[in-house]
């Protein structure tokens, strides 16, 4: 068999490479896989196909993984898929379980990321089959299933769904843009904004603004107060990571990587809704969750597992159909393109090879992954410990590269980052709740297209509930979701009472 | 790697070197920075545009010894980026779309004959496709053309207001010219990605789709019972075009095979016999207060990297047909272009 | 017949027009949503609102206004200053490197509670070592576009 004469030294060397840098750019705040994928896809070229996609596997898998560093020790979320991290994480983190926080969300990724090489190995062909049954009334069905999910998780139900809401609508500020099909107009904006506005605000530096540059504004506020009188958050309190940690967490294990497989599966409908889908699911159907959202572990495991899922479920369509499920797959085209390889649905068949060796190449970056991060807990736990006069500047200068770089030069880019990071700050004081928001502005552009063309096509509002038995499916789970959330929302209202 | 770090070190020594007044000169006569950015109207680092680009870019900056970087910052950011830099540090690549999104009035591109300059072209992609699904009962071009005529409603997914947008143009004109009136019968169903235009496919909500051989190959030599199979109709480059690619095609389709959906009779105007064609060509575009000698510089920059096998070779490769036209020759192809397709569109909106 | 009442869920959307349709069907879930907040916590808005005034005037206590609009000024200039810069020394990233290395020492000391020779010290190395380090990797290394 040819293929073991690929298995060389600098196959494995550059996978276990992207993997370290994967994980730095992930652990950054600000900076993240895609970024990693985009930077490093010119050296490609140098190394030839299988040692090319070996790289970069490595740096998608850690650069997913590293996001969870910085969501779990600084509540800020290092990629936009580890924003369900922060709940439980950083919380764990402030009681000084950050090691332990960290460690479970270790080993969550790698089952994730195994669950879904597996099912991308046996599944892939057939399940791209089911995935092409997703038209545009389905996806927009899963996106406002997605979007459902704000009411499970804002501590106050009006407030948390008009953030949704203006998340939402921030999201539409822009050109309806001829590249999603749109007819390129601007709207929700003054004539004057236009020079700026036109492209609308993106993504990455609305969210570090939000969570990163706020988090900063909000201590500084306090003249860093708080830890002052806690103390120092010592490492060495709070309880020690095991493996019991993952006692009954097999169904959220399995569930949340199967929710993560799947939506990466769906071009268009955007990674970070997976993780946000795994956490209330597990929210919602999970015996106990009075916990989740102070600190739980099992948050971090829906969490990570469902972010890391994604990465064999991206790349199901890439493989199987030439399309690819999330931004950074989009990128790994260009890699198989630069090589001369074209991808769609004879890539697997024509290329039993390569096929293999990026099995090989997923499996091998999740278990170094594992050993890379395993080992470097400890040290990494420690920035916590950095006082904040070296970190926050710091944070800022590398959410700036962040901002600048992710649509490679932009300086409106850097702008938006300030402006949402004040933004952020008055949502604060004024009882806007930023997790609603954020998810709400990351939907919001699908939302619209798949809403606005399933009308378009169909011509009256019913075809949202006829369409297909798949449509009707997603209608009771978005109404299970949403009096699963309102049920709970109630009965803690009530034991807020009862405890006053 | 350890080459790619000694060159990288390489480069920081140099730069540090040079300190702050980085304008090192490659050549005399060279007014060009030592850092060339290079943007590009995609924001796709996957898709032609940046393919094209960095291909030709990078030996474009090998010959002139300067350091070149390919920014996929799209279309508005890239116009943008021109307009501040008049110094020559930032110069742009993009394609056709650039004039079409103009001719079809879309918000926010400007006329480029008038606020830029037009440069080099270098490349065509010859790839441009129309296909149907492979059960369609349309075989030709022709038997859309009629169908409209009769009154059937043809209904073809594209992209709206650029390259994708111009063969529907075309195709509703050239009903226009046979069937006066029923040119309505061909509609348009707008959408994004090449993935949603699939869809539409998949799902029959559409009846041919706008593609291109290097994405959509694969799909039609899967079988026919297949709900994905599909089926090439038409495709927009001329048969001269074509005919530069290398031999083997794409994937299973060879040269031939492609041969034969192009060239197809599209009438233009009632009175010519010529029928539409179109390449989807790349070029630069430059701040209009550039400096004349940059704009020599890089045409007879470009000239000798394609003198050499090396360039046309790597493009042919990555199925690109080499075209390079110097600064002169290459705006009045694009503005005759521009002129040509002004026509069709005018036509069919008044 | 059943498509008869189905037809009252008619909608046709004009593609020159499409890019309002959804806004305005989320502006007025927005407005709406805006009105009933309004209505059942009217008597938390007003108070609210004046606590913020009073703590951004400087008489909320615990506000610290020094630290606060410290950061947000110093942000301002820095981004200001780095667009300019970037103009004079264009695709290079030291536009980047220099603003940064000002910004990050001078928001260290914006930050520091007691002053001493050695905090100091750290600060200054800090200061010049993490962005060049952080220019050089990425400008230099990865080829990342920076200002």
């Amino acid at each position: 068999m040819d293929i073991l004469s690929h298995l060389t030294p600098l196959f494995f060397g550059l996978i276990a490479a992207g993997t370290l840098v994967g994980i730095i750019f992930g652990a950054i705040p600000g900076m993240t896989a895609t970024m990693a994928v985009a930077v490093c896809l010119p050296l490609t070229y140098a190394f030839g196909l299988e040692n090319g996609v070996a790289l970069l596997l490595g740096l998608y898998v850690g650069g997913i993984s590293g996001g969870m560093v910085p969501a779990v020790l600084l509540n800020i979320p290092g990629t936009p898929s580890s924003i369900t991290t922060t709940f439980d994480g950083y919380p764990m983190a402030q009681r000084g379980e950050g090691e332990r926080a960290l460690k479970t969300g270790i080993v969550a990724s790698i089952f994730g990321g195994l669950f879904s090489a597996a099912v991308l190995f046996f599944f892939a062909p057939i399940l791209a089959d089911f995935a092409i049954k997703f038209s545009n009334v389905e996806k927009f069905l899963i996106i406002l299933l997605a979007l459902t999910v704000i009411a499970s998780l804002c501590s106050n139900l009006l407030m948390g769904i008009f953030s949704g809401v203006l998340g939402v609508w921030l999201s539409l500020i822009g050109t309806y843009s001829i590249m999603d099909g749109g007819n390129g107009e601007t709207r929700l904006m003054f004539d004057w904004m236009e020079y700026y506005l036109i492209d609308g605000f993106s993504l990455l530096p609305v969210l570090i603004g939000i969570f990163g540059l706020t988090t900063v504004l909000l201590d500084a506020e306090k003249s860093f107060k708080d830890e002052a009188n806690q103390g120092r958050i010592s490492l060495k309190n709070g309880k020690k990571f095991s493996f019991s940690v993952f006692k009954g967490q097999f169904l959220n294990l399995v569930r949340s990587s199967s929710i993560g497989t799947f939506v990466g599966m769906l071009p268009g409908v955007g990674g970070s809704a997976a993780s946000v889908l795994a956490y209330s699911q597990e929210k919602n159907f999970s015996r106990d969750s009075s916990q989740m959202g102070k600190g739980a572990p099992q948050g971090i495991v829906s969490s990570e597992s469902s972010n890391n899922a994604l990465t064999g479920g991206a790349l199901v369509p890439l493989l199987s159909l030439g399309i690819p499920g999330d931004s950074t797959t989009a990128i790994l085209i260009g890699a198989f393109t630069l090589q001369g390889i074209q991808v769609g649905p004879l890539f697997i068949g024509n290329n039993m090879d390569t096929w293999y060796l990026i099995i090989i190449g997923l499996l091998v970056a999740n278990l170094l992954m594992f050993a890379i991060m395993y080992l470097a807990i400890k040290p990494i736990a420690k920035v916590i410990e950095v006082p904040k006069y070296i970190l926050y500047p710091l944070i800022i200068m590398m959410c700036v590269v962040g901002a600048y770089a992710i649509n490679y030069g932009i300086m409106f880019d850097v702008w938006t980052l300030l402006l949402f990071g004040v933004f952020g700050w008055i949502a604060h004081k004024i009882g806007l709740e930023t997790v609603p928001l954020i998810i709400g502005f990351i939907l919001g552009k699908s939302a619209e297209i798949y809403f606005v063309k399933s009308l378009e096509s169909y011509g009256n509002y019913s075809i949202f509930f006829t369409k297909s038995p798949i449509a009707m499916l997603l209608w009771a789970l978005i109404a299970m979701s949403l009096a699963f959330a309102i049920y709970i929302n109630i009965r803690n209202r009530r034991h807020a009472s009862m405890q006053s | 790697m350890t080459t790619i770090f000694s060159k990288a070190c390489v480069v920081a020594l140099t730069t540090a070197a040079l300190g702050v007044t980085a304008t090192a000169q490659a050549q005399d006569d060279c007014p060009l920075p030592s850092n060339l950015r290079v943007v590009i109207g995609s924001t796709s680092t996957g898709g032609d545009t940046y393919q094209a680009s960095s291909i030709v870019v990078d030996q474009l900056a090998d010959k002139l010894d300067i350091n070149a970087k390919v920014d996929a910052v799209g279309v508005m950011g890239a116009f943008r980026a021109l307009e501040r830099d008049r110094r020559g540090n930032t110069i742009m690549v993009f394609h056709d779309g650039s004039y079409l999104g103009n001719l079809y009035g879309v918000n926010g591109y400007p006329d480029i004959f008038e606020n830029y300059t037009v440069g080099p072209t270098f490349a065509i992609n010859p790839g441009n496709a129309y296909l149907v699904p492979k059960g369609s009962d349309y075989q030709t071009m022709d038997d859309i053309i009629e169908a409209a005529g009769n009154g059937e409603r043809v209904r073809v997914a594209i992209q709206p207001g650029g390259v994708s947008e111009l063969g529907f143009s075309a195709l509703k004109n050239a009903v226009r010219l046979e069937h006066p009136g029923q040119e309505d019968n061909i509609v348009a169903v707008n959408t994004g990605s090449q993935a949603d235009k699939n869809q539409l496919l998949f799902d029959g909500a559409v009846d041919v789709i706008n593609g291109s051989v290097q994405a959509n190959e694969q799909y039609t030599n899967l079988p026919e019972d297949d709900q994905k199979s599909m089926r090439f109709i038409w495709l927009t480059s001329p048969e001269e075009t074509i005919a530069q690619t290398n031999e083997e095609g794409m994937g299973d389709t060879t040269r031939e095979q492609l041969l034969q959906y192009a060239g197809v009779d599209i009438p233009m105007s009632a009175d010519a016999d010529e029928s539409f064609t179109f390449d989807k060509e790349f070029f630069f575009l430059y701040n209009k207060d550039m400096d004349q000698a940059a704009v020599d510089c890089i045409d007879n920059a470009l000239a000798d990297v394609f003198e050499e096998d090396e360039v046309n070779e790597q493009l042919k490769r990555a199925f690109f047909v080499p075209d390079f036209k110097p600064s002169a020759e290459a705006v009045e192809s694009i503005k005759q272009k521009n002129d040509e397709y002004e026509g069709i569109i005018g036509n069919l909106q008044g | 017949m059943e498509s008869h009442w189905l037809s009252l869920f008619d909608v046709s959307i004009d593609f020159g027009q499409s890019h309002l349709f959804f806004p305005r069907i989320v502006t007025w879930i927005l407005v709406i949503l805006l009105g009933v907040i309004l209505l059942t916590r009217y008597r938390h808005v007003a108070p609210g609102i004046k606590q913020a005034g009073r703590a951004l005037a400087g008489r909320g206590g615990e506000f610290d206004r020094k630290r606060f609009f410290g950061t947000i000024v110093l942000t301002t200039i820095y981004f200001y200053m780095m667009g300019v810069l970037s103009d004079v020394f264009p695709n290079t990233g030291y536009s980047f490197l220099i603003c940064s290395i000002v910004f990050v020492l001078a928001l260290s000391l914006l930050y520091i509670d007691h002053f001493s020779r050695r905090l100091l010290l750290i600060v200054v190395v800090n200061a010049l070592i993490a962005p060049t380090l952080a220019w050089y990797v990425l400008a230099q290394l990865f080829r990342i576009t920076l200002p």
